[in-house]
Parts: structure tokens; C-alpha cells; sequence
């Protein structure tokens, strides 16, 4: 108890200097946090982009359908497959898709592009189709209505209530068939790609159109916890991916945006090393003229029987006192930024990575590894820093120090 | 009465070459237990290397040192140490005490190095600061007390550990005469009435009068050593 006091009260011999090794300290865990939010705010917009907009959390495919999106690759038991995920309960929703490509014609121009034929309820689950329109009205389940992103209709120039032409192969004899739609409304993802090229008709219309009734391409999964998709080992997954059917997640799904990720991972650690490298080279700093201040008092306690050990343990104490206090500085600093960055965002103006859309607003995530790791990590750093001093100050001789005197 | 110190051949050297200097040069001394010596001498006579030497704070380049029959001089940093700790008490010319410890705690913290138990450690410490006079300044910080106060608690630190010799390197030197006067009839007291044994250097006739034996040294060889007040 008495070292222990020892050590706090040595803290505050020098206000100004532990203030500023302070701050030192806690600003390093303060931009830690925030960071650390930061990526894995734009980790979670970046994945929320690929996994609320359109493709779901996971999806179930037959094999080979995602090469080429080759139309006779659909799946032949899309009930009992449906049937299986409504039974898990960690899965929140899933919807069934037919996905062909076709050109898309108006009466001015003609693009090529992707037509999804999706059931209107259960999509609204899925994907953000609903909650995109932009203008018109969302699938009603008429034969012929069909939606079509802002930026293809500025292509076909056509407006809501105007006629396009799908035209595409059928499934089962590869025939060249032609359907008639009416625009019924505009859709705006915010994603060049999806806005550019895809349509969106009737699941009906499309098993229909394409001579597919009762067969699928794609059935797209939500989770409960997103976190499951993840999950590779998950029984649901393991279960449906046999055979010829395939049920991945969205790492496997898009892994160049799992790279990604794995390299913001790689970017904090960075970030994080180059940071507690600074910290420690101040800390160090800090404590040798903390040492250098008190060389005399340290010839004294030698000289009365302090072991080298025990100087030694007594600089780490300080500097673990000094970590903690900075920690604790820092956390606070650090829960109250994030939390705030959390629900106001951080204005980065809107922009598009890899393909994914983020919203101009870039919102830090809060986890409790920020609170409890990081400021165990910086705590001992901070000890760790004091090494080097520990040891110089348990290396001072009592007779060189006490040179003015015994 | 038993030897507590006793020195042989004791050399030491600073500086190498042209420059060596011998601070002191084959030292034989023998002080009995409960003895109060003084060592005399202009500066730069030796006092506080001999001193630093028998303290166990600086190593000879020649020589033995024998406290209490144990030869100190070859042992490592660490023997040393301990040794310090439950043989031998210091009082510094100034700048004593830790500066962040109360007095009370000052005389506590060597007591903690021993190991003893808090309750141990807080009658000792009442036990001490009465010996010296300063009941009721315990909780006072060094920067609270005057400088013959701080000499009183750096003296009942140095007995709180029990040692077997109390070293003193002119324990007086900052302090008014009077108060140095008074300073060292408390090491006085202590030594008659718990007949610790006492070795202190100073330059100061009115100390030195107060001492059994006074041992000169000039150019770190011993020029007289006799025996007074006994």
C-alpha cells in the first residue's frame, strides 16, 4: 500500500508533465477507438451495401449458375430448399429469384441487362428493392409491371407508364422469346452497376416468360444475426450445400470484398502500431526525466536497502498507474466521440467503393473490445515503455548518486 | 564490548593514471559496538569514502571491511543491498527523505522493505518519532518540517530498521549550530540509552566534542584516533 502510494503520489510531483504524458496516452486510445469505429463503420456500410441492397446475406444457388448466370442452372427443389430455411431459426427471411439476362429494349434504344424476377412480398425482406423507388409504384404482382433502375431508364430515355421489350433465351429449349412490360416504377440504389443494368418483374411473370414454372435460380438469405453468414461451418449452410446446390455466405459470395475487409484489418493493426510506438517513445521520454529528476532520492532508497528489484517494480508501477489513469481519460474521450460519430456520422460526402455505394454519412461502431482491449492494450504498453527506464533507474549505484553527500 | 566494524588495509583510489588519487590509503580502524565516533578531517580527507566504504555504498580497490564479523567488501549489489537494509541506518547531510511521504511514512517505508507487518510498522513508527521528539508532526511532509524536524525523522528512520551501526556524513552541515547541537544530542541519547553505535563525520568542534573517540584522517590516512568523554 505504501509503494503504491509511493508510486501515485511520484505521479503528481510534476503536474504539467503527467498531464501532458497524459494526454499523450489517452489521445493515442482516443484515436484508437475512433478508428477502430471508423473501419468498421465503413466495413459494416460497405457490407450492409452488398448484402441489404440486392444479394442478401447468403444465398443458395445450383452449382455453376454464378459463372455465367446460365439460365438451365436453376434449382430443382426450390420448395424444399425454402421450406428448410423458413425452419432455421437463426434465419430472419429469404426470397426466390429467377435471374436472366436479356436485352432490354425501348423505343429509342436497347442495352443489355439483367432481369430479376422476384416475389414482392418476401423481396421486401430481402433486399432494399421496395425501399428503393424512386418514383412509381412498387410490384403489385401484375402480369406485366416492371421496375427498372433511375439510370437504365435514362438510357432507354423512357419514364414510368412507358413500354420496354425483354428479350432473352428460354430455359428449357434456348428459344429467342420476346415479352412486353410497362415501366411501373424507378428504382435508385445509390450503385452505378445495379441502377445501370437491372430490372425487376414478377417472380410469376418471369417462371412464365422463361418457361421455368415451379423452378428457381436464387434464393437470397437474411439472417437473424448477420454476423452467421459468416459462419461457413453453419449447419443451415452445411446442410443445403451439397451435392449440386451451393449455400454461401457473402465472404464467399464477394470475396474481393473480404479481402477488403481483411485488409482494414491489416490497416488498423498499422495505424494502431504506428501509434503505440509514438505513445511509447514518449512514455519513455517522460519517464527517464522523471528518473533523472529523482537520481539523488533513488541513491537514497539503495542506500538504505531498496534492491534494484524493488526500484525497478516501482517505475513500472508508476507507469502503470500512469497507463490506467490515461486509460480510463481515454476511454471515457473515447466512448463519448464514438457514440457521438455513431448516431450524427461523419460527413465524407457520398462516394463509391468497389462498387458499393456509401452514403455521405460514415457512422463509427461501437464494440466492447474498444473499451475493455484497447485500453488494456494501451495500459500495457504503457508498463511496457517504462522497461528500459525501470531498468537505467535500477542500475543507479547509491554512490554515484549521492555524490553531494554520503 | 564486541567489534562491530573493522577495517584492513582499506584502499581506495579515484581517477586512473596521472590523475589517480588516493582517498584513502590502508585504513585500519576498529570500532566497538555502542561506541559514538567521530571522523574528523579537512575535505577531501576521506570521511565520506571511508564512510560510503563501511556503508556498504562504494567497493575498495584493496582491503577488508568487517561489520559485525561479515566482510562486506566483496559481496555483489544485491548482498549488499539486504545487508544495508537490516544492518546498517544512514542519515544523509540533507535532502534525507522522500519528499512524497509523510515523516511517519518515511520512517514506515525501510520497515516495509524488511517486511514487517503494518501493525508492527505503525508501533514502531510512534515508537521512533517519540524517541526523537517529534510526537504529533507524523503526518507533516518534509517541505512541512524544518531542517533540524527532517534531521530528527531522517535519524529515527535510521534506527526504525534496528541496525547494528548508524552512519552519519555530517548530519549537521545544513543546520544552524544550535540546532545541530541539539541534533546530535539526540544521537547522543539514543546511542546511551539503546546503545546503538554511532559513526559520524563533521567538521564542527562543538560535534566532535560531543563524541567517545574521534578518528582525523588527512589525505586518507588516519592521523589520529583517540578516545574522549569516556
Amino acid at each position: 500500500m505504501l509503494t503504491l502510494k509511493l508510486a501515485w503520489r511520484n505521479l503528481f510531483r510534476n503536474v504539467r508533465r503527467t498531464v501532458l504524458t497524459c494526454t499523450l496516452i489517452s489521445s493515442a486510445l482516443i484515436v484508437l477507438i475512433l478508428f477502430d469505429g471508423m473501419l468498421l463503420g465503413m466495413v459494416d456500410a460497405m457490407v450492409g451495401g452488398i448484402t441489404k441492397t440486392l444479394s442478401g446475406e447468403a444465398q443458395v444457388h445450383k452449382k455453376g449458375f454464378r459463372e455465367n448466370l446460365a439460365p438451365e442452372f436453376y434449382l430443382q427443389n426450390p420448395d424444399e430448399i425454402a421450406a428448410a430455411l423458413s425452419a432455421d431459426e437463426r434465419i430472419s427471411a429469404h426470397a426466390s429469384r429467377v435471374i436472366v439476362g436479356g436485352m432490354i429494349a425501348s423505343s429509342r434504344n436497347t442495352i443489355g441487362g439483367v432481369i430479376y424476377g422476384v416475389d414482392a412480398e418476401s423481396e421486401r425482406n430481402v433486399s432494399k428493392v421496395s425501399q428503393s423507388l424512386y418514383e412509381g409504384k412498387y410490384l403489385s404482382g401484375e402480369k406485366r409491371e416492371i421496375l427498372i433502375g433511375k439510370l437504365m431508364a435514362e438510357l432507354l430515355e423512357v419514364e414510368v407508364g412507358d413500354r420496354i421489350i425483354i428479350t432473352a433465351a428460354s430455359v428449357d429449349d434456348n428459344e429467342i422469346i420476346q415479352e412486353l412490360f410497362r415501366v411501373s416504377g424507378l428504382v435508385e440504389f445509390g450503385q452505378t452497376e445495379i441502377d445501370e443494368s437491372i430490372a425487376f418483374i414478377n417472380l410469376d411473370a418471369a417462371q412464365s416468360f422463361l418457361g421455368m414454372q415451379g423452378r428457381v435460380h436464387e434464393i437470397a438469405v437474411r439472417f437473424i444475426n448477420a454476423e452467421d453468414a459468416k459462419d461457413t461451418a453453419l449447419p443451415i449452410l452445411k446442410r443445403l450445400n451439397q451435392g449440386e446446390i451451393e449455400a454461401l455466405g457473402w465472404p464467399e459470395l464477394q470475396p474481393s470484398i473480404a479481402g477488403m475487409i481483411q485488409m482494414t484489418d491489416i490497416s488498423s493493426g498499422l495505424i494502431g502500431s504506428i501509434l503505440f510506438i509514438l505513445t511509447a517513445l514518449g512514455v519513455i521520454n517522460s519517464m527517464f526525466m522523471s528518473i533523472y529528476e529523482r537520481l539523488y532520492e533513488f541513491g537514497i532508497a539503495r542506500a538504505i536497502g531498496t534492491t534494484p528489484g524493488q526500484i525497478f517494480s516501482l517505475v513500472l508501477l508508476e507507469a502503470f498507474l500512469l497507463g490506467a489513469m490515461a486509460s480510463v481519460i481515454g476511454l471515457a474521450m473515447g466512448y463519448f466521440l464514438s457514440s457521438y460519430f455513431n448516431v450524427n456520422g461523419i460527413p465524407v460526402g457520398e462516394f463509391e467503393f468497389s462498387g458499393v455505394g456509401i452514403d455521405g454519412n460514415l457512422r463509427t461502431e461501437l464494440r466492447s473490445y474498444q473499451f475493455i482491449a484497447f485500453p488494456i492494450y494501451v495500459t500495457v504498453l504503457t508498463v511496457i515503455a517504462a522497461i528500459y527506464p525501470g531498468i537505467f533507474a535500477s542500475k543507479i549505484t547509491p554512490s554515484r548518486a549521492l555524490q553531494r553527500t554520503l | 564490548m564486541s567489534t562491530v566494524i573493522e577495517t584492513k588495509n582499506l584502499c581506495r583510489t579515484f581517477g586512473e593514471g596521472e590523475t589517480q588519487v588516493a582517498a584513502l590509503d590502508q585504513v585500519d580502524i576498529t570500532i566497538k559496538a555502542g561506541e559514538f565516533t567521530a571522523i574528523t578531517g579537512p575535505s577531501g580527507s576521506g570521511k565520506t569514502t571511508l564512510l560510503q566504504l563501511i556503508g556498504g555504498l562504494d567497493e575498495p580497490v584493496m582491503g577488508d571491511i568487517f561489520l559485525s564479523g561479515t566482510n562486506i567488501a566483496h559481496m555483489s549489489g544485491a548482498q549488499l543491498s539486504d545487508f544495508r537494509r537490516d544492518h546498517i541506518g544512514f542519515i544523509f547531510q540533507s535532502y534525507n527523505l522522500i519528499p512524497v511521504l509523510s515523516a511517519q511514512e518515511n520512517i514506515e517505508y525501510i520497515m516495509l522493505l524488511q517486511g514487517i507487518s503494518a501493525q508492527a510498522r505503525r508501533e514502531r513508527v510512534e515508537e521512533m518519532l517519540a524517541l526523537v521528539g517529534l510526537e504529533g508532526l507524523g503526518d507533516r511532509r518534509p517541505a512541512q518540517l524544518s531542517g533540524g524536524q527532517q534531521q530528527r525523522v531522517a535519524v529515527a528512520r535510521a534506527m526504525a530498521s534496528k541496525p547494528t551501526i548508524i552512519l552519519a556524513d555530517e548530519p549537521t552541515a545544513n543546520l544552524d549550530s544550535t540546532t545541530g547541537v541539539a541534533l546530535i544530542e539526540v544521537m547522543r541519547e539514543l546511542n546511551k540509552k539503546l546503545g546503538m553505535t554511532f559513526v559520524f563525520s563533521t567538521h564542527d568542534h562543538k560535534i566532535m566534542d560531543r563524541a567517545d573517540r574521534l578518528i582525523h584522517l588527512e589525505d586518507g590516512v588516519i592521523q589520529l584516533d583517540e578516545l574522549r568523554n569516556s
